[in-house]
């Protein structure tokens, strides 16, 4: 590959640099602000600091250094014998490791976070899975297929994808409502299902395989089913990763439905929970960023892990015709 | 398709027939899917066009009353003011973060391959966390009296701002607020449109003599256009369906502030439970996506 | 011809077909039994109120605050067998905007606490049957135990919508430790003029440490629609939102915008209040009366509620102060009524016992009971003059401001009218607007939804 263009290297990386930190800072300063210590008897004061609203802002969990600090001290204290200060310090590291936990284990006790987790989980699982079947053998016959009406159920489809979702959303709660689902984790998993976006990506998908593996299957007396879950998809795992992908990770971050449709707290995903929790503390930001950081941090991992996958799906998903 | 060339009405019917008749399986292969689509999406689209002409009734049958819906909307203070606000943080946050990504991707792109990984990643991940945790963080941050925006701007000897809490700057804050999470989704396109831009193009404007902008300007840019368009339409529907932020940060206030479209018809509907009237919104809504889609379509593309 | 499809996809539609049918199924309740008696689930909503004295279980170690509805649902069950009541657990804060969301959806309990004068439940629903009329399971002797104005606010066209069970009224808090610190005198009784209010505002806003930097305000509230803690000082002067008779906006009248601004100006003239005074932020605005690590502004108006969070949760030394007194000389407040409503029943049979039950729950002794432990005025004269607040002195003061309250106006559109009205208040406390010019704005909306 040639060089197009020179740049100066180091403003690029300076620039970019920047730009990344920027970036970067408000997922830093989540997790910096869910380790932060709320209510801390510091020593020389007679009142509890809260370090999370505190002026300056603290850049960093103050626990961090305090503990340090302190695990010196009774270090110190039990060289020179005196075990009683040493016994002192010790109890301190542990009120510094309990506060800084501290908002973690307010979501999970006082509030239902670990159902939000798992009701999260499973529902984008459920509809991953199903998003990746049925889109598949839609996008399968709609490729590679020829029958009556299939143009016409193509470009149905397709034309919808234009439409805001926001149209839908009251017709869709009496719907929802009618099929008596309402408050029900249904009504989540069946809406979601009847997304478009991946017929029409498995669809372009499915043009790349060539039809002459998919003749071959069915000279070998292969039923449409055994050639469609024995050849076609086998063939289509890239564009099912991609697709899959981005289907949990929509899933797993819708707010707009979910907060209309479900009431029970036991019910809640995460994105619903974490809006009650910030109605009933509007101002406790320990504990807010305590539960934006439960969120976060599955879609993290699976952004590290599957990276490659998430720039290939937008490629596909994108430009090309 | 094969069935167009019936010499007569019931001949064609009969082959059409028999070829559905023949293709059964492809039809059981779309259903699951057409049975989804049906209930949650072609149903609910045609009923909101119908529901926008109706008063809607808990406990009775609706009544029709036409065009009192739209007229209520165009009447509405906190209509035209929730159009207002969505247009401009739209005008204001669409094209920057577009030119942005564009001079991002640039910049990554003359970079190693470790490197532009690393970049990509950081300016890709925003993304994929949910905009609830973004708003939450962002919400804090604009804290007045404990935030770091305004520990920040005291190091350049500011006041403390306000930010979320007048109408000066809460609008403004939602929109540097977008501008400032990287635009991942066109970073990474515009990057794999670029390697597709063949190296000949270059190495001809290098023998004539051309320099890095020159290029930039001349070939990666017209070459760009497709994928420039998606990202325009893209992001300017995704801009005009703002809501998140808003339910998360201001409520829409203070005053009508930073009321958007999509918020009031969220309100419309499922605060005041006026179903008509947040249908009939809504419909206008998508109208004014699908007018500017149309034009931003024809502007972009009208170069090539 | 085609390929034969094998069992798998056959499988597959019939699953999808059975999964949408089997989700979409309803169950239906409800039958008579052999005597006649009604039989069913009855569902009720509550939310937390307080927990048994010593009880400590539960993750967080507070208690069920549930126990008191299971235990009256425990007692009516056994003596109506066949009845069944499901208690769904709410927390207040989600209440309102669940039940509205419930009544949209078509899936209402069958009984739910509601404040009449807040957002869940309109005029709207009333007129369209949604409520159901209890004037036929009260006679004239029972309701001349529920005070004028908790009856008042649950009825609508001449009937009665609704079981008061309780009243509540807003009041000053004032941190008697921050009035130490800064040398003030706190009211006597709590009852003082708009002068000794602004006077002891601006003496309590102080510069602790002598960094130049103000660490105490007098003053502070927030504004939002649908929260009237600041409210009661915007009548002082004898200004009201809409006329009596509801056809007129009255905000905009010089007693209202005098007492508007005039608040408004304790922060922006006389810098007495934060700059966060109001905003949107109900949380950080009590959090820095109440939180210990904060204790930033020394007085701000709470509903009552309040005083029983700052006698348990955020325990503050503090006392209960009436609005200061305007230009009428009468003390005024914003108050509220609490109580039980039904929702719509589709049999008469079921209909009797539902109200039994409602009845059971909001008897003189439960309401006594709930004023003691639970921080509230019992809406029953005979509650109250079992007098509940004997040994708790700053519940005592605030119930005798429950003798001045106004009630917000009854407009079926009230909802909307609230929300322009607040809205335009914002940009006063923002100092975005002057008082005059931003009910001026407000009037015209208002009046068109008058109409």
């Amino acid at each position: 590959m040639i060089k197009r263009f020179t740049f100066n290297k180091f403003i690029v990386y300076l620039l970019l640099t920047i730009a990344a930190v920027i970036s970067l800072l408000p997922l830093y300063w989540v997790f910096s602000t869910s380790l932060q210590l709320s209510s801390y008897q510091d020593e020389d004061m007679e009142r509890p600091v809260s370090y999370v609203n505190s002026t300056p802002p603290k850049m960093y969990p103050v626990g961090i250094t305090e503990y340090f600090e302190h695990w010196r001290k009774a270090r110190n204290a039990e060289k020179e014998g005196d075990s009683e200060q040493a016994a002192y310090h010790r109890e301190i590291m542990d009120e510094i490791v309990t506060d800084t936990f501290s908002g973690f284990r307010r979501l999970f006790t006082q509030n239902s976070m670990g159902a939000w987790f798992f009701n999260s989980v499973y529902i984008s699982v459920v509809v991953t899975i199903g998003i990746l079947l049925f889109d598949s053998m839609a996008g399968y016959v709609l490729a590679k297929k020829k029958f009556p009406g299939r143009d016409v159920i193509f470009w149905l489809i397709i034309s919808t994808m234009m439409i805001p979702g926001q149209v839908t959303l009251v017709p869709m709660f009496i719907m929802v409502r009618e099929l008596g689902l309402m408050d029900t984790h249904w009504a989540l998993i069946f809406p979601d299902l009847s997304m478009v976006f991946g017929v029409f990506l498995m669809r372009q998908f499915m043009f790349s395989i060539p039809d002459e593996l998919i003749e071959a299957a069915k000279i070998d007396g292969a039923s449409e089913w055994k050639t469609y879950w024995k050849v076609v998809l086998p063939l289509a795992r890239p564009g099912l990763a991609a697709l899959g992908i981005f289907t949990f990770m929509n899933v797993w971050n819708s707010f707009l439905w979910p907060i209309i449709v479900l009431n029970t707290a036991e019910l809640y995903t995460l994105p619903v929970g974490l809006k009650t929790l910030q109605d009933a503390n509007l101002a406790d930001f320990k504990l807010l960023m305590s539960g934006a950081a439960i969120a976060a941090i599955p879609m993290i991992i699976i952004f590290i892990i599957f990276q490659r996958h998430f720039v290939k799906g937008l490629t596909l998903g994108g430009v090309k015709e | 398709m094969e069935v167009s060339r019936g010499k007569n009405t019931s001949e064609w019917l009969k082959r059409t027939g028999k070829s559905i008749r023949k293709n059964y399986a492809a039809y059981l292969f779309l259903l699951p899917k057409l049975i989804f689509f049906t209930l949650f999406v072609a149903i609910p689209v045609v009923w909101a066009f119908v529901l926008s002409f109706q008063e809607y009734r808990v406990t009775e049958s609706n009544t029709w009353i036409w065009l009192e819906n739209y007229k209520e909307v165009f009447a509405s203070a906190a209509f035209r003011q929730a159009l207002l606000n969505t247009t401009i943080y739209t005008a204001v946050t669409v094209p920057f973060n577009v030119i942005t990504a564009l001079i991002a991707a640039t910049l990554i792109h003359s970079l190693g391959r470790m490197a532009q990984n690393f970049f990509r990643a950081a300016f890709y991940l925003p993304t994929v966390t949910s905009m609830v945790i973004i708003a939450m963080v962002w919400r804090w941050m604009y804290n007045y009296e404990f935030g770091l925006f305004n520990y920040v701007i005291g190091w350049f000897g500011l006041e403390p701002v306000n930010w979320l809490g007048q109408t000066s700057t809460a609008l403004w804050a939602i929109i540097m607020m977008q501008m400032l999470i990287p635009f991942g989704v066109g970073i990474i396109l515009y990057m794999a449109a670029m390697s597709s831009i063949s190296d000949t193009l270059y190495e001809a404007a290098t023998i004539d003599g051309a320099n890095a902008f020159q290029k930039w300007i001349r070939i990666t840019i017209p070459m760009l256009t497709p994928t420039t368009i998606y990202l325009t339409l893209l992001s300017t529907i995704g801009s005009f369906q703002v809501f998140t932020q808003i339910i998360l940060m201001t409520g829409g206030g203070p005053g009508y502030a930073t009321e958007t479209l999509v918020h009031l018809i969220y309100k419309t509907g499922f605060r005041d439970f006026e179903f008509g009237l947040a249908a009939a919104q809504s419909v206008v809504l998508f109208f004014i996506i699908l007018v500017i889609s149309v034009l931003q379509y024809r502007a972009l593309n009208r170069n090539n | 011809m085609g390929q034969k499809l094998k069992g798998y996809g056959f499988l597959l539609l019939t699953l999808v077909l059975a999964v949408v049918l089997a989700a979409c199924s309803d169950d239906e309740d409800g039958a008579n039994g052999e005597d006649g008696e009604w039989t069913g689930t009855i569902t009720i909503w509550d939310g937390p109120r307080w927990a048994q004295a010593g009880d400590t279980s539960g993750e967080d170690g507070e208690g069920n605050k549930y126990f008191w509805i299971e235990e009256k649902i425990e007692e009516f069950e056994a003596e109506h067998p066949g009845v069944e009541i499901e208690l769904v657990q709410v927390p207040w804060a989600e209440l309102p905007d669940k039940l509205g969301v419930n009544i949209a959806g078509g899936s209402w309990p069958d009984i739910a606490p509601v404040d009449i004068s807040g957002s869940a439940v309109s005029i709207d629903h009333i007129e369209q049957g949604v409520i159901e009329p209890l004037d036929d399971y009260f006679t004239e002797e029972e309701l001349a135990d529920f005070y004028d104005n908790a009856l008042e606010a649950y009825t609508y066209d001449g009937k009665l919508y609704g079981i008061p069970n309780s009243l509540t009224v807003h009041a000053m808090l004032l941190n008697l430790d921050l009035f130490e610190e800064a040398g003030v005198d706190p009211p006597e009784n709590g009852q003082w003029t708009w002068e000794e209010f602004v006077d002891a505002a601006e003496s309590l806003t102080f510069d602790r440490d002598g960094d130049g930097e103000i660490d105490v305000y007098g003053f502070s509230t927030y504004i939002l629609p649908g929260y009237y803690e600041a409210w009661p000082f915007f009548y002082i002067n004898g200004g009201q939102p809409l006329s009596d008779d509801l056809t007129e906006f009255t905000f905009d009248s010089p007693e209202a915008i005098e007492a508007i601004q005039a608040l408004a100006d304790l922060k922006l003239e006389k810098d007495a209040a934060p700059t966060s005074m109001g905003g949107a932020d109900v949380g950080g605005t009590f959090q820095a009366w109440a939180s210990e690590e904060q204790r930033t502004v020394a007085m701000e108006p709470w509903a009552t509620w309040a005083i029983t969070s700052a006698q348990t949760d955020y325990p503050t030394n503090f006392m209960v102060a009436e609005y200061p007194t305007g230009f009428t000389g009468e003390p005024v407040t914003i108050g509220g009524v609490g109580g039980w409503t039904m929702f719509q029943q589709e049999s008469e049979a079921k209909k009797d016992v539902v109200a039994e039950f409602m009845k059971y729950i909001s008897d003189t002794d439960e309401q006594f009971l709930m004023s003691q432990e639970y921080g509230i005025f019992p809406a029953r004269i005979s509650a109250a003059e079992m007098d509940p607040f004997a040994d708790n002195p700053e519940m005592a003061r605030a119930q005798e401001m429950s003798e001045h309250v106004v009630m917000l106006p009854r407009h079926p559109e009230w909802k909307k009218i609230d929300e322009i009205i607040q809205r335009e208040l914002q940009l006063v406390f923002n100092g975005e607007k002057t008082a005059e010019e931003a009910m001026a704005t407000a009037k015209p909306e208002v009046e068109a939804l008058l109409e």
